[in-house]
């Protein structure tokens, strides 16, 4: 039962990490380039993006989670089970953040449900 | 031709980001069931294991390679749609089978083989279609019809 409700509480943070950094993300612009200097402007901005800390925060929220339940369950049962997120993620996509998601990408994504279900399966 | 760039760009990226995360699991799962040895419940002594999670190197290289994972991952949704990055992203969870099953000796049933293919045709079918729904006012008809396929 903690397991089940440790997993709820990991894909919950996680998700809402997710629609937080897409946000900022997306306030912040297109990176394009992988150069040092590039890539420290980009930090700095992210850092004092709100949506992004707000991300960070539900991330770690997320890591901590995670940390606690691989101290007593399997990594192969554990990641499986709480990639529910992809689900939850893709609907939050849809509507909070307004993607278009065409047919290809919906019937994609219930595989993806589906098999993340059956790996779960101890 | 830009999208196809964009895309070819974003698996990539992708691609690494998955490598990352999953090689960063495995090490914190080592790591932390290392330091839950001989521990009967979590709850009771957590400080004290916080401490020693922070001490134990394969936990911190553990965060260091999702650290990796989070710089790349942001780096992809400034540029494709969360909806297009999270299913792809979902191979993580077959990278992740099979290095508990190969490095950790983690057992791995033929059902959840199974869900693997599953997964697997999945991610195709997300990445067949268009990275970027989001911002396309200033693109091409073309481009923004494509979204629809």
């Amino acid at each position: 039962m903690i397991t089940a409700l440790t997993i709820a509480v990991i894909v919950l943070a996680d998700t809402a990490a997710d629609v937080f950094l897409t946000k900022g993300m997306r306030q912040i612009g297109e990176v394009t380039s992988f150069a040092p200097r590039e890539l420290l402007i980009v930090a700095g901005r992210a850092l004092s993006n709100h949506h992004v800390l707000a991300s960070m925060a539900f991330m770690a929220m997320h890591l901590t989670g995670f940390l606690i339940v691989l101290s007593w369950a399997d990594l192969s049962f554990v990641f499986p089970a709480t990639a529910m997120v992809y689900v939850v993620g893709t609907l939050a996509a849809k509507f909070i953040l307004g993607e278009t998601i065409s047919v290809h990408r919906w019937a994609g994504t219930m595989l993806v449900c589906l098999g993340v279900g059956l790996v779960s399966i101890p | 031709m830009r999208t196809w760039t964009e895309r070819t760009e974003i698996i990539a990226l992708l691609g690494i980001a998955i490598v990352s995360q999953a090689i960063g699991n495995v090490l914190l799962s080592q790591g932390m069931k290392f330091i839950s040895e001989g521990s009967s419940t979590i709850w009771s002594n957590w400080l004290a294991i916080s401490l020693q999670a922070v001490r134990t190197p394969s936990i911190l290289f553990g965060v260091g390679f999702l650290i990796m994972f989070f710089v790349l991952f942001a780096t992809t949704l400034s540029r494709a749609d969360l909806s297009f990055v999270l299913p792809a992203i979902s191979s993580e969870v077959i990278v992740n089978v099979a290095f508990a099953n190969y490095f950790l000796q983690e057992t791995v049933s033929a059902t959840r083989w199974l869900g693997v293919v599953l997964i697997s045709i999945g991610v195709v079918l997300v990445v067949r279609s268009s990275p970027r729904t989001f911002g396309l006012e200033n693109e091409p008809v073309a481009v923004r019809q494509e979204v629809n396929q």
